[in-house]
């Protein structure tokens, strides 16, 4: 490397690394160090190692300064069960569409990108707002099956896990949409006509040479939508009425009413270290799916 | 986020150009206070006004203990003050020597830190008791009429979305204080509520569209949804019988405020009767200024569930800290949201 080259690459990566280094590694730091801080009366920290906090969640609390509950485990298993439905839910949906997309004329192509975008355009709040009018059972929805005369009793949607899916899946489908079509977009497909030529059945042809090619995009999809997923909890609230409770509202809980902000950073750690295990078994499974090509 | 930005910007450049132009900065909830009221007040004093909201008090006092926040003027609930004030964060105003400081009811002087008034003036006070719908309800006086809704009529309640106001419910009905500090009375109380969880729909804010579409019967909410009663009759609300739990927030001048005086000037303005009427008449809720009462429109004034008087009044309990105990609702209120 020249000392240009070197004073280039300098220049350049400098204000990324200052950027995450004081608004991802600083704030990461503290959360990580108040994990381990005793709680302040009032909120905040007061300066001694507590190890309780972790106790908690774990298991070793000495029911006296804190409690063991099975309670918490419980709630990030759930956060990542709801976060694994919605990315498989995603991807079902949005596989075909993108395959379908990817086939037509650039002209074409543009619209149907533009319209997945579309969404962005609006606050997430008001969105999900609209999906509570649509999903009431005086809602858009519900009138108009009974005025088609589908239903005769109103479905009741809104306030349950159905309405909780389908808010997560309506969030979170354009995440999954983008990489998924930027994979499929660049295959080759004369490598599925050749299938097909060599006698290979369309499902083998899916199967065997069309999933395998594009599980960069479905790896990409599948960690964008699962990493946000986890930490959601306003679609719980909002459309599933705050009956079941996440691991965001425990930890934005124990910031605010619960007063407890070395819980709730401890709960924050956990649930990242989760998510990043979760993502290194599948990222590496797909890396050996990937490679068997 | 944005409103932030925008309240904001005028303060910054008001802060530039020194002494051009007076401006206080008021830091309040969300919706709790009536816009005209700000307006009047910068058309008397010519002092301009910047408003910023929070929705919880720890919000407020995780900023204002940061320091440097600008903020003139915050709205405390009444325990968050004493709070605040062992905390020295409070700038003692003697709003008790003030002019019209007499038309303040006494029995509203309660944080327990400031019985005289010196730091802090009461501003407004409510109760958070039952909405429903009397077209499909017909009258219910209380907690156990409110939980026999979805079985008697087969429509759909909901509780709000708040720890101390669902397990202080509980607590009355357990008939235990709505500040128990006792592990074994808050157990009871989340038990009670967990035993009528499966009646309840949803723990929400957003009960009051709903209960005007039809769509739910009854809701737990504050005073302030009487708003939607107004234009809708068969709307109705009600302290329960049981009892019900209030809340009060004071007008306090933060150690820091850059503008103090006109901090002091908004208080005495806000004794003014008229004023803390005109509040009223948008939020719905109570206020300790006496002679303000008589001067509300008479859709409040003539309702004794919003201008609550004596044995009513004997009926309701407000929220103290709780200090460490404070854990033991945690839990109770985690137990209550994960119950199947």
């Amino acid at each position: 490397m020249t000392h240009r080259q070197r004073v280039q690459l300098f220049l350049l990566l400098t204000p990324v690394t200052v950027f995450l280094g004081v608004f991802f590694l600083i704030p990461l730091g503290t959360i990580a160090v108040y994990s381990l801080l005793t709680p302040g009366l009032y909120g905040g920290v007061e300066w001694s190692f507590y190890h309780w906090n972790y106790g908690r969640i774990f298991g070793w609390a000495d029911g006296i300064t804190e409690v063991f509950e099975p309670v918490y485990l419980h709630i990030l298993l759930r956060s990542l069960g709801l976060a694994a439905a919605t990315v498989a839910i995603c991807l079902v949906l949005c596989y075909p569409v993108a395959f379908w997309v990817a086939g037509l004329a650039p002209r074409w192509r543009m619209l149907f990108l533009f319209l997945i975008t579309l969404p962005f355009f609006a606050s997430l709040i008001v969105r999900l707002y609209a999906w509570l009018l649509l999903l009431k059972p005086s809602g858009l929805l519900n009138t108009v099956l009974m005025g088609l005369g589908v239903i005769t009793e109103p479905l009741d949607i809104l306030y349950t896990p159905v309405a909780v899916i389908l808010g997560m899946v309506y969030i979170f489908l354009p995440f999954m949409f983008l990489p998924l079509f930027a994979s499929i977009d660049t295959l080759d497909r004369s490598l599925i006509e050749a299938s097909g030529d060599l006698g290979a059945r369309p499902v083998q042809t899916l199967l065997k040479v069309v999933l395998p090619m594009t599980v960069p995009g479905i790896v990409a999809g599948g960690v964008i939508v699962f990493i946000p997923a986890v930490g959601n909890f306003i679609v719980p609230d909002v459309l599933g009425g705050a009956k079941g409770l996440m691991t965001g509202n425990l930890i934005e809980q124990q910031f605010l009413s619960s007063r407890n902000w070395p819980f709730g950073s401890a709960l924050a750690m956990v649930i990242m270290a989760l998510v990043l295990g979760v993502l290194l078994v599948f990222s590496n499974r797909a890396r050996r799916a990937g490679g068997r090509t | 986020m944005k409103t932030t930005l925008i309240c904001a910007l005028p303060f910054i450049l008001g802060a530039a150009t020194a002494h051009a132009e007076e401006t206080l900065a008021i830091y309040n909830w969300g919706d709790y206070i009536n816009p005209e009221v700000l307006t009047k007040f910068t058309q008397e004093t010519g002092i301009r006004v910047t408003l910023d909201t929070y929705s919880a008090n720890e919000e407020m006092l995780a900023k204002v203990q940061q320091g440097g926040t600008g903020y003139d003027i915050v709205f405390p609930s009444v325990w968050m003050e004493d709070i605040m004030l062992k905390l020295g964060l409070l700038e003692r105003t003697d709003i008790d020597t003030a002019a019209d400081f007499g038309n303040i009811d006494p029995q509203f002087q309660r944080a327990k830190g400031d019985p005289e008034g010196h730091y802090c003036l009461p501003y407004a006070w409510g109760t958070v008791g039952i909405f429903y719908n009397e077209d499909v309800t017909g009258p219910i006086t209380g907690w156990a009429d409110f939980f026999a809704i979805p079985g008697r009529t087969g429509k759909k309640i909901t509780l709000l979305d708040d720890m101390r106001e669902v397990l202080g419910m509980g607590l009355i009905m357990t008939g235990a204080p709505v500040n128990a500090t006792d592990p074994g009375q808050i157990q009871a109380a989340a038990q009670y509520v967990i035993s009528h969880k499966k009646d309840v729909t949803a723990f929400t804010y957003e009960s009051m569209p709903l209960l005007v579409s039809g769509d739910i019967a009854a809701a737990h909410y504050f005073v302030g949804g009487n708003m939607y009663a107004v234009d809708h009759p068969n709307i109705k609300y009600i302290i329960p019988e049981e009892g019900a739990t209030m809340y009060q927030e004071d007008i306090c001048v933060l150690k820091d405020a850059p503008n103090k005086a006109a901090a002091r000037k908004f208080m005495e303005f806000y004794l003014t009767p008229e004023i803390a009427a005109l509040n009223v008449a948008q939020q719905f809720n109570g206020t300790p200024n006496r002679p303000a009462n008589e001067l509300t429109p008479d859709f409040i004034k003539s309702n004794p569930n919003i201008n609550v008087q004596g044995d009513t009044m004997a009926r309701l309990q407000i929220f103290e800290d709780l200090g460490p105990a404070l854990k033991a609702y945690d839990r109770a209120w985690n137990a209550i949201r994960t119950a199947q």
